[in-house]
């Protein structure tokens, strides 16, 4: 690719680490699809949804939130300074959904049949619902970064077309997002017997959207920070403290609502007399929600990058534990002990390691950094 | 069974005791289910918990091998509280009759009733007899007062059974063993009645036969014998074993269970004399007394027109025990296993596993020239040769292995615990080169046949002189196709000319038609009749041919369940044994709600089941008494005619825990045939019993401290070999286990799912441990003692090459009842051991 | 959704008759042409240890100490054929199906394996075939529909020695439920286990025995659970409306100075 037009100075470091894991998860991949569910997961009749719906899809999906939250911010509410980052955002975003699907066709236990609910319709299910939102949203993204290989392949008449359908693309995008954000905790609707009460709540759809919309902030800002480290630019501290002020709103709201829930359903108690729960719920709580308020409300955090990395990491790993907690206690009802197989850890693993390789390559042979234009 | 299964739901109070028929046989607790949801109470006695324990209302635990003891305190409580049914007891059995006044008990001699022999182990029964009166009818107190009668005997004899010393044999506690005695006793009220049903943890001990005996007196106590909801009721273990015993399947007796010739009975005279019992009461109606026409009637059916007065029936062609000749199972295989025995047919069975001692059987049959082996499957029996332990090239035994096909694969009837004879049609022709039984014999017959008329032989005639007409014959006189049907008509028998009462001259039976009862069988040739028991099951009616148990009548006039026109059930479709003692003298019914007959005085006849015999009711000059079988017409509270005892007396079994009988110094039953070393020391040699070293026992030796008892489970059939090789079956019960209580699992260290190796003085086996609530250790003369259990249905075969566990009777002991010789394999001592 | 209680089969199940026999759970794999999976004597005779793609029903061996005294319940486990079922509204592709005549019925044809049915489903029935690459099943008891479409009782029932089962019309089976309870005072447990839980099931159960001590699961609110996701589901029209108008509203008031629509994503004017 010598003679390729860059955007980036091409990166080596770390390249053939990511070769490697992907092409390690593709094999893991190969192993499942040949010997099955059974032989290549921990999972079982009393853990049917284990790591790649915990990682791959519930919280892929909630990473990839940045491109809704970024585009509204930029061309809804027309916060200019966030331009910049849009698409990197939406690049993050298209991304995080294809590996969302990818992750999903492996999952699922028949993958030739993938297609089945974009034709079989059981408007009831809100499986069904989040297959077409994805569907459509990730069809959207695809449009919405489409002007990056229109403008470095210089097709000028497309790209006037698709500009032409910028805003009905943004207001599509957040609407499918609220959509099928909020849908991935309205899976869990239906298990109140099942679902521990700390998670269980008839709210589930809007806490699960509004933490979205935190983490796709925080997301965008971890991302916005290694992505500056890693191509060797400018650091955008002054975007990065607007995403800490945003991220730290968001997660107070959440932080209110997840409280008034309790307390309305009178469950307060159970935050400390639910044994391992409690231990899980307080953990997700502390590191995910109350600990990045305390570091986003201070300034110098805020104005610092390593500060900002700090909290947005916990926000990200906080927000990843909530999605694991809520799938894992809606299944411990039967007792069994879960623990990811070899070959899920590995292809979940290649799958991560698929994203950062296509956004390198993306960002290096695209023009996803405003002003990055080179020849 | 006396009664029949429906007839468990007539039943006030059922009492299951040496049985689990929950698990063993699940239909019959339908019948026990009805009887529960119209109140009626149901009591399980057992060493644990069992399946049938989780529907009681009342469960009594016990140490294996003591139900004498608890049911003496059942006779004690009975007659301590009055609770008898005093005119049944005194008008329909033996209670008031006078003893001999020299008949003494194991109260008066430690242990031992009059006459014993020590040399002989056997008993001079000559003082257990009724003084007889100037007629020579039994003298009778109906008063039951007179210290000789059988009920003041009765008495005295389980005086010695309190409550105090019955719980510190059996463990069970004392206040358990009262709420038993209070239901079941509550049955003693005319309209009341109260049901027993046994399996094999009442046979299978060398006191087998006198548990049985036990609860039989209790039965009469309380008048429950031929009632609705009563009787005695032996839960068979498999479908047709009845079947097989009626049609003589046992070495001791012929179809119709009469008894196997003796050499010492040199003709038909002489065997009829013999056996056929007299009384002078003109009331007994002595059924036996027809002995003749019975044993006349079967000649001719098997040997035709070969059977001539002139050729005394054929009676010299039948084949006869020598004098005092036991060929039962044990003796059999110990015969076996001395090398007397060139050849054997394992039809049907599986003795490698099945039978007590089965490491010694497993030698036995490596003894033998050759062994037929006829199963639906290969078995450990077929392969005794290539089993464990065992090197091919040592066994010089030739086996054939003959399939057989299943049940469904062929017509024929099969006769169940009622003793009801169902006809069942074939589903599905025979798999592969699979054979009906009845084809395996046919053709085994004829080609023996063809050799003795080639070959002529020792003594051709019982098999050239033969009947053999079950169907078409080839140009060489073999059957082609054997058809069930005529074998069923032979078994009924014909008219073999026309046929006259004898006294009043009217015509019974037209010649050449099928028997319509075996009222009509004659002991002068004319009839035929393979089975008497079985006359009228396949008979002539109104001039057509009428197979009895192929019918499916629903029909139930009486409303007790009785289903007169369902199949057909032997004697004459009688489906209460006894039920002439359902009603008082004057035939009215004890229970007028649950008539079982009743006498219509007005057209002078008896209503509802077939009665006991024509006769009116006992209290009328033709009237007759109701237990006909009995040659006193009367049921036997004492009872001379067993081995052991005329009262059953509590022994323990030939392994124990204790040291000494509780009750007397008698440790086991004195009679028994011992294969083994003496009475009470373990230490003696082989030699004195007659037995090998494979016959050694150990009674309370620390080697062996826990009592194990044998049993099957719902999901496999006998010894499994129908059930191991179903996936479905297996999957429920996979692998060999033992049952224990947790005291003795934490005693051991042993967890649930541990790999246990169980051992007796026989042998040892793999189990895998079930550490349950449902096992408790029992206190047992002062000290504790662990009750283990293991199922019977494994073996070395399948699955997995015995790594799931073999056969517990590699375990069980060399020894049997008194009586029947059935082996103990319910009560015996084992040690276990993580493997 | 055909949920008529009149056209609807239904079963009732008396634990108090059960005898632990197991004939049902072997009619079943008969019926239904199931295999058999390796099992061990684990110190029960629970067996298989749980329902499996296999195993459509079985009998739960439940051992107590009660008062020192051993007590031993069998309790049947297979699906409840829910009125409305939580598997079926879970289905993305209608794969699982209520018919009229009560049986929850499975489309191979039309499945996909998300095996979101087996997290729905509030009483832990449906199973997987874990073991099959590509074309796994998902499995559970059929309420022998075939056989009751040919007016026979289902297998298991069939077989039943004990008649612990009884078929019939779901109003019938019910109202034989309440006579029992009326009819035999304290004899049973208050309550028709399954005539309310999730909503109402085909099959009911009445014991003897407290439910929550037998493995039944008592927590299951009375409640049609698809119900719940359904008051979310049908807000989606509103919020798709009220997205794209406030959205757009927004847009045109915030961005009412710079000539809308000039900018496209991601690039700097």
């Amino acid at each position: 690719m010598a003679n390729m037009k860059t955007y980036a100075e091409p990166q080596p470091r770390g390249m053939r680490l990511l070769y490697i894991l992907v092409g390690v998860g593709i094999l893991a991949a190969l192993y499942r699809f040949t010997f099955g569910l059974g032989a290549s997961t921990n999972m079982g009749d009393d853990v049917p949804w284990g790591l790649w719906v915990a990682v791959d899809v519930l919280s892929g999906v909630a990473l990839a939130a940045g491109g809704f939250t970024i585009t509204a911010a930029v061309y809804i509410f027309n916060m200019k300074k966030y331009r910049a980052i849009v698409r990197p955002a939406i690049l993050t975003a298209f991304i995080g959904y294809v590996v969302v699907i990818i992750g999903l066709v492996i999952d699922i236990g028949k993958p030739f049949s993938f297609w089945h609910p974009l034709v079989m319709w059981q408007y009831k299910s809100v499986m069904f619902e989040v297959v077409w939102c994805i569907t459509l949203y990730t069809t959207v993204l695809a449009l919405e970064f489409a002007p990056a290989f229109l403008e470095r392949f210089k097709m000028d008449g497309l790209l006037k077309v698709l500009k032409f359908f910028t805003y009905p693309l943004v207001i599509a995008g957040i609407t499918l997002s609220f959509l099928h954000q909020s849908s991935l905790g309205a899976f869990f609707l239906i298990v109140p017997a099942k679902l521990h009460a700390l998670w269980y709540s008839p709210f589930i759809p809007y806490l699960f959207y509004i933490s979205a919309i935190a983490l796709g902030l925080a997301m965008v800002a971890v991302e916005s920070v290694l992505a500056a480290r890693t191509f060797k630019r400018p650091q955008e501290t002054e975007i990065l403290a607007g995403l800490s002020k945003g991220a730290m709103i968001t997660l107070s709201i959440y932080l209110a609502m997840k409280i008034a829930d309790l307390a309305l359903a009178g469950e307060l108690g159970l935050i400390l007399t639910s044994g391992a729960a409690s231990v899980f719920f307080l953990l997700e709580l502390l590191i995910g929600v109350i600990a990045p308020i305390a570091l986003y409300a201070q300034k110098k955090v805020r104005e610092s990058v390593n500060g900002v990395l700090l909290a947005s990491s916990l926000v990200v790993a906080g927000t990843v534990m909530n999605r694991f907690n809520v799938n894992f206690f809606t299944q411990a009802g039967t007792g069994t002990f879960y623990f990811p197989a070899l070959w899920e850890i590995l292809v979940t693993v290649g799958l991560i390691a698929l994203a950062v390789l296509a956004y390198r390559l993306a960002a290096t042979y695209l023009p996803v950094f405003h002003g990055t234009e080179r020849t | 069974m006396t009664n029949h299964w429906n007839d468990f739901k007539n039943s006030d109070v059922i009492l299951v005791m040496g049985a689990n028929p929950a698990e063993n046989h699940p239909v019959s607790m339908k019948w026990v289910m009805r009887a529960k949801e119209k109140g009626a109470k149901f009591i399980v006695v057992d060493p644990r918990y069992t399946r049938s324990a989780a529907q009681a209302d009342l469960f009594v635990p016990m140490r294996s091998g003591t139900d004498i003891p608890i049911l003496g305190g059942l006779i004690k409580y009975i007659i301590d509280n009055k609770l008898y049914f005093r005119d049944y007891l005194a008008s329909y059995t033996n209670a008031s009759f006078l003893v001999n006044p020299d008949f003494k008990g194991p109260g008066e001699l430690n242990g031992l009733f009059s006459g014993y022999d020590i040399e002989g182990r056997k008993y001079d029964k000559a003082t257990w007899s009724f003084q007889m009166d100037e007629n020579g009818l039994p003298k009778k107190d109906p008063g039951l007062s007179n210290p000789n009668c059988v009920f003041q005997l009765l008495k005295k004899h389980y005086s010695r059974y309190t409550l105090d010393v019955v719980s510190d044999i059996s463990g069970s506690p004392k206040d358990k063993l009262e709420a038993f005695y209070k239901m079941y006793a509550s049955t003693g009220r005319p309209d009341k009645a109260g049901t027993v049903l046994y399996a094999m943890g009442w046979t299978q001990h060398t006191v087998g036969t006198q548990n049985i005996r036990a609860m039989t007196i209790i039965q009469f106590l309380l008048g429950n014998m031929g009632v609705a909801g009563g009787g005695v009721n032996a839960l068979r273990g498999e479908s047709n074993v009845q079947g097989s015993t009626d049609h003589g399947i046992l070495f001791h007796i012929l179809p119709g269970y009469l008894p196997a010739p003796r050499a010492s009975w040199s003709d038909l005279a002489t065997y009829i004399e013999k056996n056929t019992p007299k009384t002078k009461d003109p009331k007994s109606l002595n059924w036996w007394s027809n002995r003749g026409k019975y044993i006349t009637s079967y000649l001719k059916a098997i040997y035709g027109g070969k059977a001539t007065k002139e050729s005394d029936f054929g009676y010299a062609w039948l084949p006869k025990l020598d004098e005092g000749m036991n060929l039962s199972w044990l003796m059999l295989f110990d015969a076996m296993f001395k090398g007397k025995y060139e050849g054997f047919f394992a039809w049907g069975q599986n003795p490698a596993c099945s039978g007590s001692n089965a490491g010694k059987v497993r030698k036995a049959l490596g003894k033998l020239k050759w062994m037929v082996n006829v199963n639906l499957f290969d078995n450990e029996t077929g392969s005794f040769w290539k089993g464990p332990d065992v090197d091919p090239k040592d066994i010089q035994t030739e086996v054939f292995q003959l399939p057989a096909c299943s049940s469904v694969e062929k017509e024929g009837s099969i006769t169940n615990s009622s003793r009801l004879a169902q006809w069942r049609v074939k589903a599905i022709d025979p798999i592969g080169q699979s054979k009906s039984d009845a084809e395996i014999v046919n053709e085994l017959y004829f080609r023996v046949r063809k050799l003795y008329q080639k070959e002529g032989g020792a003594f051709p005639a019982p098999i050239l002189n033969l009947t053999w007409d079950y169907g078409r014959k080839n140009a060489e006189g073999k059957v082609e196709e054997v058809n069930t049907h005529l074998v069923a008509r032979e078994i009924n028998g014909y008219y073999l000319e026309d046929v006259f009462d004898k006294k009043t001259g009217k015509q019974l039976g037209k010649k050449g038609e099928l028997c319509a009862s075996f009222a009509h069988l004659q002991d002068d040739g004319t009839t035929s009749s393979g089975n008497w028991i079985y006359a009228q099951s396949y008979m002539h009616k109104d001039g057509k041919i009428v197979n009895m148990m192929a019918r499916r009548g629903k029909a139930d006039p009486t409303g007790l369940g009785l289903y007169p026109e369902w199949a057909w059930a032997w004697p004459v479709n009688r489906r209460i044994l006894y039920n002439r003692a359902s009603v008082d003298v004057n035939g009215n019914p004890w229970n007028p709600r649950k008539a079982v007959i009743k006498w219509n005085a007005a057209e002078s006849k008896w209503e509802g089941d077939i009665p006991d015999g024509p006769a009116p009711p006992m209290a009328q000059e033709k009237g007759t008494y109701p237990f006909i079988m009995k040659p006193d017409g009367v049921g036997s509270v004492f009872g001379p005619g067993l081995a052991d005892g005329p009262f059953p007396e509590h022994y323990e079994a030939l392994e124990c825990p204790l040291q000494e009988n509780v009750l007397s110094k008698q440790r086991i039953n004195p009679t028994v045939k011992l294969f083994f070393g003496i009475t009470d020391a373990a230490t003696a040699g082989a030699a004195e019993g007659g037995g090998s070293a494979e016959d050694i026992f150990f009674s309370c030796d620390t080697r062996y401290p826990y009592v194990a008892t044998t049993y099957r489970v719902s999901e496999h059939w006998q010894t499994g070999v129908m059930t191991r090789h179903q996936p479905w079956q297996l999957e429920m019960v996979p692998q060999q286990f033992i049952e224990m209580s947790p005291e003795l699992a934490k005693e051991k260290g042993i967890q649930n799912g541990d790999k246990m190796k169980v051992a007796s003085g026989r042998g040892s086996i793999i189990a895998f441990a079930v550490v349950t609530d449902r096992f408790q250790p029992f206190k047992v003369a002062g000290s504790t003692v662990h009750q283990v259990g293991l199922p019977w249905c494994f073996g070395w075969q399948y699955p997995l090459h015995g790594r799931q566990g073999d056969s517990s009777n590699l375990l069980t002991p060399t020894i049997g009842d008194a009586n029947t010789m059935i082996p103990e394999t319910k009560a015996f001592m084992v040690n276990v051991e993580k493997a | 959704m055909a949920n008529n209680n009149s056209t609807s089969k239904g079963v009732l199940v008396d634990l108090t008759r059960c005898i632990g026999c197991r004939g049902c759970q072997v009619a079943c794999k008969s019926w239904n042409e199931r295999s058999a999976k390796p099992t061990f004597m684990h110190g029960t005779f629970t067996n298989p240890p749980k329902l499996n793609s296999e195993t459509y029903t079985h009998i739960n061996f439940v051992e107590k100490t009660v008062q020192d005294e051993p007590v031993w319940h069998f309790i049947k486990d297979q699906c409840m054929h829910c009125k409305d079922p939580a598997c079926a509204s879970a289905c993305p592709v209608g794969a699982l199906t209520k018919s009229p005549s009560g049986p929850v019925a499975y489309h191979y044809d039309r499945c996909i394996g998300c095996r979101y049915c087996m997290i729905a489903c509030p009483f832990q029935i449906p199973k997987y075939e874990w073991e099959k690459s590509l074309f796994p099943w998902v499995r559970k008891c059929t309420f022998c529909s075939e056989r009751i479409a040919n007016n026979l009782v289902p297998a298991c029932i069939k077989v039943c020695p004990t008649q612990v089962m009884q078929f019939g019309a779901l109003d019938e089976v019910t109202a034989e439920a309440q006579k029992r309870l009326k009819n035999s005072p304290g004899k049973y447990v208050d309550h028709i286990y399954g005539k309310d839980e999730a909503g109402g099931t085909a099959w009911l159960y009445i014991s003897h025995v407290p439910f929550e001590q037998i493995g039944l699961n008592t927590k299951i609110p009375a409640q049609r659970l698809p119900d719940l996701t359904w008051a979310s589901l049908n807000k989606i029209p509103a919020a798709v409306g009220g997205f794209v108008v406030g959205l757009s509203l927004i847009a045109w008031f915030r961005n009412r100075g710079n000539g809308s629509g000039q900018s496209s994503p991601g690039k700097e004017k």
